[in-house]
């Protein structure tokens, strides 16, 4: 079960209304699928599943298991439920949907309420938010139309280089001299990728440069929607160790560490949204 | 499209706005009557309306794919001119009787150099607009349209005279005044037609015969005179952009609780914000000044960018617009750096602002609707 969380006193007071509330949110992206019960402003169940290719499917199986850690008898205990991601509009049993770019914004400012910026890279999209104190957006960039710095352009890479996703991951295969890989294009940056490995360099150094050239990606999204610290990664691609100390090498920051699994801020914030949502009187 | 009203003109227009050829233009070419086609909002349709010959805006509707125009054109052309001269490859435009090009943009002016070696259409001239907007650029545009008139003369047999040029200018000025008064009534707190529906209005006016596209539209307005929208929305959005002729991408929006209530785009506000200049006594510089000078501008005008923004935001604060999208077509250049200016410009006046990338067919209509609904969400939260 999740490590239990207790920063209840970063809820607004109207919210702490509803703290007994049993809330759930559920996050069906492209390649997972991410849910969260929390009660009393605590994740009280939290789960992760690969993606299935139906996503009311993927929604219930992780929902369900959300729902048992938590000790729940069935998903019909959870009082009010939101759903993000892709296939947000596919999930019977979610009162509503956001969009994910709310939900990871208020997910990630509940993880660390000095968030301000929030990169979130998921399996097919990334994207760039501007969060108030509140945990509201003020502003966003997605990439758009191409996986360039998303997790299908970490596969495709890893798939290149047969290091699996934990060896373009891990901070010692970074290597002290990033090659250049001009390209973003997933595709094309696979054909360079290939190029360098049989010219015989350095695995390290070809590791690092992919990083180099995502963070690039990213600091140019950073820059359209301007920088203001604190920033937080989030999404499956945070845990990329080596994308982050590149996109903070960049950016010329330190980024801060989530409280929580990054990859479930999205279904966090969909959970307080929820909690919120239910509370409003009609 | 489900209509807010119903209505036998909005129905006409938005069957006329979903394909090539249309019934209004089968039963004008039946009658044995000219279509010349043309590109951009910037070559000036009055010259054929008074030549006698229906204008016709060029599009790519119904497309589905650029396997023929591919081998013309590549993967990093803008997809407007890739689908449209596919449609053409597949035979679609084969009723034109004539077509003018325009250098509106690098992508669109090389559809002139594969027209004239792929197609047999009898009459094909490509025109230069300036890049400037001032009186030397006027004196220039005034010296293409004489070639123009010239040139349609010679080719179609007709006299194109200073008065014939005039009354065309007229019926045109009376569309675009009904065409405005329709957008007007978009200033209400609950407009009674819908952005995607005000697109149909306006794409139809560059299909089908002037003087029927303008009865019909003064049926419309009288329809619509005094009528409420029945639509709950979520914010009062404005459109910015260029090349956008399909409703349905307006309807995605629509559908998100973003109701457009207006727009600059190069098939919306720019077509009819202000008239030709009637008092002119050359009408051929009266058309020149317009579509060089006067009417607002699209950026591939040099210089022209406080001007075009001072548009936008009196538009954004007649229509009390809460959120601006500024649709793009991928690869486009002209584009890209007026949005990064507006956003910027855009930040003073606190008037939200997200720029979307899209293709000419709509594709990835996904990521449309979770890019609105966050938008939506965003100005939401800025209400609350």
């Amino acid at each position: 079960m999740a490590r239990v969380q207790t920063n209840v006193r970063f809820l607004s007071p109207w919210m702490r209304i509803f703290v007994a509330m049993i809330v759930g949110g559920v996050d069906v992206g492209s390649a997972t699928g991410k849910a969260v019960v929390m009660k009393d402003g605590r994740i009280i169940g939290s789960h992760l599943i690969g993606a299935t290719t139906r996503p009311q499917e993927t929604a219930r199986l992780v929902m369900e298991e959300a729902v048992q850690q938590a000790g729940l008898p069935s998903i019909d205990h959870v009082e009010h439920i939101i759903c993000t991601g892709y296939g947000r509009l596919q999930v019977p049993f979610a009162e509503e949907n956001v969009s994910e770019i709310s939900c990871h914004a208020r997910g990630a400012h509940w993880m660390a309420p000095t968030t301000r910026t929030v990169v979130d890279i998921g399996g097919q999209d990334c994207k760039v938010i501007s969060v108030s104190d509140k945990g509201t957006v003020l502003n966003f960039a997605m990439n758009d139309r191409c996986a360039a710095g998303t997790g299908r352009f970490f596969e495709a890479m890893a798939r290149a280089l047969s290091c699996g996703l934990e060896g373009l991951s891990a901070l010692e295969n970074q290597g002290e001299n990033p090659c250049v890989i001009s390209n973003q294009c997933s595709v094309f940056a696979e054909s360079e990728v290939v190029t360098l490995v049989n010219e015989g360099t350095d695995l390290p150094n070809i590791i690092a440069g992919i990083n180099v050239s995502v963070a690039s990606r990213l600091v140019s999204m950073v820059k359209r929607v301007g920088l203001e610290e604190n920033l937080v990664l989030t999404g499956g691609c945070s845990k990329n160790e080596g994308l982050a100390r590149a996109l903070a090498a960049k950016l010329s920051i330190a980024i801060e560490k989530l409280s929580e699994d990054p990859q479930i801020a999205g279904a966090v914030g969909a959970a307080l949204i929820a909690a919120e949502k239910a509370g409003v009187p009609d | 499209m489900k209509a807010e009203i119903q209505s036998e003109a909005l129905r006409k227009f938005v069957e006329v706005s979903g394909s090539i050829m249309n019934p209004e233009l089968r039963a004008w070419k039946d009658q044995g009557r000219g279509v010349v086609g043309f590109f951009c909002s910037t070559v000036p349709e009055e010259l054929f309306t008074a030549a006698g010959l229906l204008p016709f805006r060029m599009r790519g509707t119904g497309s589905t794919n650029t396997e023929l125009s591919d081998a013309y054109f590549s993967s990093i052309n803008c997809s407007f001119p890739r689908h449209t001269f596919n449609q053409a490859l597949l035979g679609e435009y084969d009723f034109l009787d004539g077509l003018v090009c325009i250098n509106s943009c690098d992508h669109v002016r090389r559809i002139y150099d594969n027209w004239i070696r792929a197609l047999k259409t009898p009459f094909v001239q490509v025109m230069s607009l300036p890049r400037k907007v001032g009186d030397p650029q006027v004196d220039w545009y005034t010296d293409e349209l004489n070639l123009l008139r010239g040139q349609l003369e010679e080719h179609f047999g007709v006299q194109l005279t200073d008065e014939r040029v005039a009354e065309a200018i007229e019926l045109q000025n009376q569309i675009r005044g009904l065409q405005k008064q329709l957008y007007l009534l978009r200033k209400a707190d609950k407009p009674p037609i819908t952005g995607a529906e005000t697109l149909a209005v306006m794409v139809a006016g560059t299909a089908m015969p002037k003087q029927r596209y303008k009865d019909l539209l003064t049926e419309l307005l009288d329809e619509l005179e005094g009528k409420e929208g029945s639509r709950d929305y979520r914010a009062r959005l404005m459109i910015l952009g260029g090349e956008l002729d399909d409703p349905a991408y307006l309807e995605i929006i629509e559908e998100q609780g973003g109701l457009v209530v207006t727009d600059s785009t190069c098939f919306g506000s720019r077509l009819m914000w202000t008239p030709v200049d009637e008092a002119e006594p050359d009408p051929i510089r009266a058309l020149a000044r317009y579509y060089v000078h006067d009417r607002p501008s699209c950026p591939r005008m040099y210089g022209h960018q406080p001007q075009r923004i001072a548009y936008t935001r009196e538009l954004a604060r007649e229509f009390r617009v809460d959120g601006i999208i500024g649709e793009r077509l991928l690869f486009c250049d002209q584009w890209v750096v007026e949005n990064y200016m507006t956003g910027l410009d855009l930040k003073e006046d606190e008037i939200p602002f997200m720029p979307l990338d899209r293709e000419y067919v709509l594709s990835g209509e996904g990521q449309l609707r979770t890019r609105v609904q966050a938008f939506l969400e965003t100005l939401e939260a800025r209400g609350s």
